[in-house]
């Protein structure tokens, strides 16, 4: 292989991509390095979380300065980012199917551009305008309806929220591995005698499985990651499990939002480690979730060749 | 060679342009551009000063950001603003590890316990019960220990939503701090700061900003919140109640300019030369317990001594002329006593 410039550019710009990862990767893990030391494992398996007290001398713990009283422990935040998240997909996913489905097979041609448009314009609303709807509409609904004690913030009005957001994510990637069925296929199954719903169910849903886990992936990683939305509606529930659907909860990302501001006001610096420990771990969970994903998806097609 | 010529021109252009600026800085030290960022309280001020100051200091360029009292304290001491806005003091352990940053009250503010209790007004309240209120060991409206701070008053057999600060704030800061001085239990344990550890309540509420407690509140009913006094207004007519709070001297007050100039006034005759002190708990028979000065945290050594000459005006400015009550009234601020005036002017003076 010659390097010729236009190849060297090209692999110069494809290698910036990987090496901005790698880069946040390392610099997380270098400056979250004492906090790593200081939390141990604690860190996953602890409910309390607290700064310790900011105006008070600094305490040395194994070698390493913190504020008195300091204790980082993220279970409840880990916990409230997988609930929050589970919950908007099993909300999501069937809305999104339904709406795919809808705009590939029942509506006449003319209007698909349209409607399809529209759902993907749902996707490029800002989170905050999503923030903003659930305090106006949708918290007022859960308080008077749903909640037992009359509370709208938490756990399902985060979900709901976040559901929201990521259907159209889900929808459009299906209507377009939909709309790539062939029309042999389609057509074939027609010829046997299948039903319309049998066509949809047996024929076409099996061929874009792959695109659909791939779709749910995609809006899963926002949903993990989503940040202000989740702020406004959550409830910001600390040092304690959720209980129930209406328990006010805090995701991963939310909380390091609330609390940047004060960690900045920590003399030994610490608080802000601590914080780029748990954007770490909200890190490695994505990671997870993806690589599960991509399990998932060659695990289904194999099935799919044995039969 | 192509690349060598290149950047000889680049060079050239660039001395042309430092050429062509130089002369203009030299001549007009007021067109210092400046930027404030920080405490969300202070920026609805910022805003009304910067636009008075600049309609009679033309040439005046100041940006100002809201984006907390943390941040404005660890952007001025990076360097990062000319001004950092907090309504917090900076602690001994900064300031040991910045020596060179001043405290500067700007003005007096104050913060209300508002509660969403229908039917009940007139709530009296103190540090020891909110404490127990806030750590979930009074759980109901009619417990014993409201009961017998206001009595004749029927209150509801009902579960209490407290609601806290959720992002770092300066009022979750002056809120423990009230919390701290009054009951022991809170203050050995939870202590203060701009971000505490709240205790496990079941059902507690955190919430973003002063605006967000006010909307948590009033989509809460037998919710109870601290709420900036800038709020005060939105939240009387969102249909909060205010309580009067238990002072040093064991009177139950609501927040007045009477009873937050009383506590201003207390504190003024022993505020030190560096300014970092507290108003919570004030004596005196009417000063409220919840007040507290507003800071700029500046650099004593600014990068050039016409930035330092900009900042000593705008700020000598805002605690004389902007401290008149056509600015402080729109936030329900009070200005500093001129003794603060006197110690702030010393130490706008130290910025070089």
């Amino acid at each position: 292989m010659t390097l010729r410039p236009f190849r060297l550019a090209v692999l110069g710009l494809s290698l910036l991509i990987p090496a901005a990862l790698c880069a946040v990767v390392l610099f997380l893990i270098l400056y979250s390095g004492p906090a790593m030391i200081f939390n141990g494992l604690h860190f996953l398996t602890q409910v309390n979380w607290n700064l310790g007290d900011l105006y008070d001398d600094p305490v040395v713990v194994r070698g390493i300065q913190v504020p008195a009283g300091a204790n980082y422990g993220i279970l409840v935040f880990v916990v409230g980012t997988l609930a929050s998240s589970a919950i908007a997909i099993l909300i999501a996913v069937p809305l999104a199917m339904g709406a795919a489905i809808f705009l590939a097979e029942i509506i006449p041609p003319r209007i698909r551009p349209v409607l399809s448009m529209l759902v993907e314009l749902i996707a490029v609303v800002p989170s905050v305008v999503f923030g903003l709807w659930g305090i106006a509409v949708l918290i007022p609904f859960i308080g008077s309806h749903l909640s037992p004690d009359g509370n709208g913030y938490g756990l399902l009005a985060a979900s709901i929220v976040l559901a929201l957001m990521i259907t159209p994510i889900i929808a459009s990637t299906l209507l377009d591995a939909l709309m790539q069925v062939p029309r042999e296929n389609r057509e074939s199954a027609f010829a046997l005698g299948a039903t319309h719903f049998e066509v949809v169910g047996k024929v076409m849903l099996p061929m874009v499985r792959p695109t659909l886990i791939g779709g749910i992936v995609l809006a899963l990683g926002r949903a993990l990651g989503e940040t202000m939305a989740v702020l406004m509606v959550s409830g910001g529930g600390v040092n304690i499990l959720p209980t129930s659907l209406f328990s006010p909860i805090s995701t991963i990302a939310s909380f390091v939002a609330g609390q940047l501001d004060s960690a900045e006001a920590d003399p030994t610096n610490m608080s802000v480690r601590a914080l780029a420990e748990i954007a770490l771990v909200l890190f490695i969970i994505t990671l997870l979730v993806n690589a599960a994903a991509k399990l998932l998806t060659s695990g289904a097609l194999h099935v799919r060749k044995r039969a | 060679m192509k690349m060598m010529s290149f950047l000889r021109a680049g060079a050239a252009a660039l001395a042309i342009t430092a050429m062509a600026g130089l002369p203009a800085a030299q001549a007009d030290t007021t067109a210092v551009p400046l930027i404030e960022s920080g405490s969300s309280l202070l920026y609805p001020l910022f805003n009304i000063w910067v636009a008075a100051y600049g309609a009679t200091h033309p040439g005046a360029d100041i940006t100002t950001t809201s984006t907390g009292s943390g941040a404005g304290i660890a952007q001025a001491i990076k360097g990062l603003v000319n001004i950092g806005a907090s309504d917090a003091y900076m602690s001994d352990a900064m300031m040991k590890k910045n020596p060179g940053m001043l405290n500067i009250p700007l003005a007096i503010s104050s913060q209300a316990v508002n509660y969403n209790l229908p039917g009940v007004t007139g709530l009296k309240l103190s540090g020891p019960i909110l404490a127990g209120i806030y750590s979930g060991k009074i759980t109901k409206w009619n417990d014993p220990a409201i009961a017998q701070a206001n009595p004749g008053v029927s209150l509801p057999d009902h579960v209490i939503i407290p609601i806290h600060r959720l992002d770092g704030s300066g009022d979750t800061f002056i809120f423990t701090q009230y919390l701290s001085e009054s009951d022991p239990q809170w203050g050995s344990t939870i202590k203060y700061g701009t971000a505490v550890s709240w205790p496990a309540v079941s059902g507690a509420l955190g919430a973003k900003g002063n605006s967000g407690m006010l909307a948590a509140a009033k989509a809460n009913p037998y919710s109870i919140a601290y709420i900036g006094i800038s709020f005060a207004s939105q939240a009387a007519e969102a249909g909060l109640g205010q309580a009067a709070l238990l002072n040093k001297a064991g009177n139950y007050l609501l927040p007045t300019p009477e009873t937050i100039g009383a506590a201003a006034q207390s504190v003024a005759d022993h505020t030190p030369p560096d300014e970092r002190i507290s108003m919570i708990f004030a004596d005196g028979p009417q000063s409220y317990p919840i007040v507290n000065y507003e800071y700029a945290i500046v650099n004593s050594h600014q990068p050039a001594a016409a930035i330092a000459a900009a900042v000593r005006d705008f700020l000598t400015w805002a605690i004389t002329e902007g401290n008149s009550p056509q600015y402080l009234n729109k936030v329900h601020f009070l200005p500093l006593p001129s003794a603060v005036v006197e110690l702030s002017k010393a130490q706008i003076a130290k910025i070089q």
